[in-house]
């Protein structure tokens, strides 16, 4: 459920109590339309609320957290786990470890999280909130999330295919899941690691701790599911193509 | 009521053939040019006031009526061809355009033609109306002859209703989609033609209603389809990749 307008622009009055809407949406770069649609309608968006907070330079986390829709997300918040940091690794960082980690002879140092090696990209990646998802799962999770808010699993299942998940929703999988309630915002985009508050070097850790074998099992998962992805889009374009070229 | 479906779809062919020419002339897809030119015609057939005219012209034997027939028969054939070729139903090509759909169209084609002569058809009647009722036997013949020209179109449109409702549920580009809608529904019409006869008389304009739309539907979902791909190849010469 995004924010209701009263209380954002309460909240907006405290943090902000001298400044006017256009000057919010200038330092923001939220157009004044979307501000003002969002505030007509009652309901405001979270990644609006995060665009403003990280602009005024305050925490976007802790002022998420003084809505009482995500009143859970204050004080400390549980670490992510390893699996979640792998899992918020890009499927082709995942490869060049792989390949790092091999013998000169295939272009790899022979070791583990080499200096040489580029950094990691920031999350979110291409695929990282089915990948969070499955990184938290035990088999149930789907269910318990779908039981808990009443979202049908199949519309569950296109948002993660979708790349997208509302914030409210990866709020609630974290909660079924019972992981911290950072790892589906930054999944998800809405916050970065940093505003997190994960430790800048925790992906970098968990990839270094993973075993040669766990690293190529998971960056074989990632290439399966990838190539998939892509044959489907392939055969989508060869069809819209036929498509045009017989009746365009 | 029936005269805005009438001339709306009128419109919309007409537009829509004239805004092809250029491509056309370049080559680009005659046979579908050829769909849109074909229906604007066949409208033209349909309506009153322009039936009556042409069909004076012709000798006031409503052999204008048998003409439309075969103008109708002749754009199910092309646009039922086309529309199973783009959404790669194989089994639908070979149904319409292979010797099974060559011998329906013929069976129905010759039909179509004896059992026009057959029958009394002399003056000028848009849809023949007023002419069956000169003898019980003159009805049967009228009523079997306008069976039969509702009998291809229905083959076509049975042929290919799968493919085209197949894509609308595919991941496909939205307007693709949205065409896919519009061209199952207008087979669905299409089809639905063959139960005419089951229609009471007190509600007898749901026939103008039920092909009207299935033209219009057919017009529109291929000029979508067609906007789409231009929109498209904008696309790409604006950001060649």
């Amino acid at each position: 459920m995004p924010l209701p307008a009263k209380a954002f622009q309460h909240w907006l009055h405290v943090v902000a109590p001298n400044a006017s809407t256009a000057d919010i949406c200038r330092i923001s770069g939220i157009k004044r339309t979307t501000l003002a649609q969002q505030l007509v309608r009652g309901k405001v968006a979270e990644s609006t609320l995060v665009s403003i907070s990280r602009a005024l330079k305050r925490s976007p986390l802790a002022d998420l957290a003084s809505f009482d829709s995500y009143a859970e997300l204050a004080g400390r918040p549980l670490p992510p786990t390893p699996a979640e940091l792998v899992s918020q690794i890009a499927t082709m960082d995942l490869l060049r470890a792989v390949i790092s980690r091999s013998a000169p002879a295939y272009g790899g140092y022979g070791d583990d999280g080499s200096a040489l090696t580029p950094a990691l990209a920031p999350a979110p990646h291409a695929t990282s909130v089915r990948n969070w998802v499955d990184a938290i799962d035990d088999g149930e999770l789907r269910h318990r999330v779908s039981d808990a808010t009443g979202v049908a699993p199949q519309n569950y299942s296109a948002q993660l295919t979708a790349n997208r998940l509302s914030p409210e929703l990866a709020v609630a999988t974290a909660r079924a899941a019972g992981v911290g309630f950072t790892g589906g915002l930054v999944a998800t985009g809405l916050l970065t690691e940093a505003e997190a508050g994960w430790p800048p070097e925790a992906k970098q850790a968990a990839l270094d701790a993973l075993s040669d074998g766990e690293l190529t099992a998971l960056a074989g998962e990632r290439l399966q599911a990838l190539g998939k992805t892509l044959r489907r889009q392939e055969h989508e374009q060869e069809q819209t193509k036929k498509i045009w070229e017989n009746l365009g | 009521m029936i005269a805005i479906l009438q001339w709306t779809t009128l419109a919309v062919c007409a537009l829509v053939a004239i805004a092809r020419i250029p491509s056309a002339l370049r080559g680009e897809n005659r046979s579908i040019f050829g769909v849109f030119v074909l229906s604007t015609v066949a409208i033209l057939l349909s309506i009153d006031v322009s039936y009556r005219s042409i069909d004076a012209w012709l000798g006031s034997e409503n052999y204008t009526n048998l003409i439309l027939r075969f103008v109708v028969y002749g754009t199910v054939l092309l646009a039922g061809y086309r529309i199973a070729k783009a959404f790669a139903a194989r089994k639908s090509v070979r149904l319409i355009a292979g010797p099974a759909g060559m011998a329906v169209l013929a069976v129905i084609g010759i039909a179509t033609v004896i059992l026009f002569l057959w029958a009394d058809t002399a003056g000028t009647a848009t849809g023949l109306s007023g002419v069956r009722d000169r003898s019980p036997q003159n009805a049967a013949l009228i009523e079997s002859y306008a069976a039969a020209g509702r009998l291809y179109p229905a083959y076509v449109a049975v042929c290919i209703l799968p493919a085209t409702f197949v894509a609308m549920g595919q991941q496909l580009p939205r307007t693709i989609r949205i065409g896919a809608l519009l061209l199952t529904v207008a087979f669905a019409a299409m089809a639905s033609g063959s139960f005419f006869p089951l229609i009471p008389s007190e509600v007898a304009y749901l026939q103008a209603v039920i092909n009207y739309t299935a033209v219009l539907c057919l017009a529109l979902g291929l000029a979508l389809i067609w906007i789409s791909s231009l929109m498209a190849k904008r696309e790409l010469r604006l950001n060649p990749r």
